[in-house]
């Protein structure tokens, strides 16, 4: 059977990509964050992470407002990477594993999960800046990516809650899924940021710690705020973080542990990587740390 | 009023892309969304009021872009993350529309970053 052995939270930025692709690995501004990714970078080698389950956003890309979907699920055995308005980045299409994602698909809408599915459209940076961070690309990807589309442009959004429902469903299509595969769940966006008006600029490192940290322990906490509550604390963009919900709600409901995190804020955004794991070992001693945490809520 | 977004008109210099505005300003999206296509972004360079009045723009609209007010084109309904496809047609790279909205030059918005190179 498949099985998630884990979760990703990372930024999308697409100046990572940029950066990237210039080869600032080593640039003294960019190498605290390339160096970030490498520990989890290694862990996806270490574990043979077959599958990448990726909550994205489309930004204006591939979707325009004419038909905008809420959820939309991806099928197909390769997506190219966008063209987003600078040219096309040298990077092999994105692949995929169509009896798997049809079998999300099936699962999610036999679930109630009614989404949308798009076939033959590229991919922008939302799923393509932190790709190359966290897999080898040369001389291909090592394995296949799920991509699932969440509008978080066009109000009405879907609430923080709907997304992490989305995270609990996709994980009971993986773990029906019959074959073996190990399947990584990543959440992208955030933390704080807002990029458009005159609050452009604003960040929030205490509400980016404090959410990193609520994600681990109490997600519930996290379902329980509205958009208005993200827009505020973190900067407009930031609401994209209801995408990490749904990794945290892959994860299932028992305690997890974050192995790794980087949080570099150089410029207007706060480049963030988390990865979890399952903590059996907490839940077999019934840790109540897990989801009983009594702690306030930065206001 | 969306519950979910009660209270954002408190949260100044914030402007909520919801139904009623991308239904206001669908045409004007349309318009930088088609410059993800390299053919339509020579289009535009060689000749702007042509690829303007065939995106059927509101004059206000095309005096916005003429003007290359990129907060003006915030508050007239335009969606950033359309918006930022019209950047690099016209080469600016967002840090340098992130200034503009803010009502700051390049160097005074660098100056408010904690590692303004890396960029």
């Amino acid at each position: 059977m498949a099985k998630i052995i884990g979760g990703i939270g990372t930024s999308h930025v697409p100046t990572i990509g940029v950066a990237y692709d210039k080869g600032k690995q080593q640039d003294p501004a960019w190498k605290p964050l390339f160096d970030g990714y490498k520990p989890v970078a290694a862990w996806l080698a270490e574990k043979n992470a077959d599958v990448l389950v990726f909550f994205y956003n489309d930004h204006c890309t591939s979707f325009f407002f004419d038909v905008y979907p809420t959820f939309a699920l991806g099928v197909g055995a390769e997506f190219p990477i966008a063209d987003e308005g600078a040219g096309l980045r040298d990077l092999p299409p994105i692949r995929g594993d169509v009896d798997l994602q049809a079998h999300i698909a099936e699962s999610l809408i036999n679930d109630e999960f009614d989404l949308a599915v798009f076939q033959e459209k590229p991919i922008d940076h939302g799923c393509a800046s932190p790709l190359p961070l966290l897999w080898p690309h040369k001389p291909d990807w090592p394995g296949t990516v799920v991509p699932i589309a969440i509008n978080v442009l066009q109000f009405p959004l879907p609430t923080a809650r709907r997304c992490y429902r989305l995270g609990q469903a996709v994980r009971r299509a993986i773990e029906s899924y019959p074959k073996d595969l190990r399947v990584v769940v990543v959440g992208t966006g955030g933390l704080s940021h807002q990029v458009h008006g005159e609050r452009t600029g604003f960040n929030n490192t205490q509400w980016d710690m404090e959410f990193l940290d609520l994600l681990q322990h109490t997600p519930d906490k996290l379902t329980a705020l509205r958009h208005v509550d993200y827009v505020r604390r973190g900067g407009a963009e930031s609401v994209e973080q209801i995408m990490w919900l749904a990794m945290r709600g892959a994860l299932g409901t028992g305690p997890v542990k974050r192995l790794h995190q980087n949080y570099y804020l150089a410029t207007t955004t706060a480049m963030t990587v988390a990865l979890f794991e399952e903590d059996e070992a907490a839940a077999a001693l019934g840790d109540p740390s897990s989801m009983a945490s009594d702690q306030p809520i930065f206001a | 009023m969306n519950p979910q977004l009660q209270g954002i008109q408190n949260i100044a210099g914030t402007y909520i892309f919801d139904l009623r505005v991308s239904n206001r300003s669908l045409k004007l999206n349309k318009f930088f969304w088609s410059l993800i296509d390299s053919d339509a972004r020579a289009r535009f360079v060689a000749d702007e009021e042509t690829s303007m009045k065939n995106a059927q723009l509101k004059e206000e609209q095309k005096v916005l872009i003429r003007a290359r007010d990129w907060l003006g084109l915030i508050q007239n309904g335009a969606n950033f993350f359309a918006l930022e496809k019209f950047a690099r047609v016209v080469k600016m790279s967002n840090m340098q529309v992130y200034a503009i909205m803010r009502g700051e030059s390049f160097e005074e918005f660098l100056a408010t970053r904690q590692v303004p190179d890396a960029r």
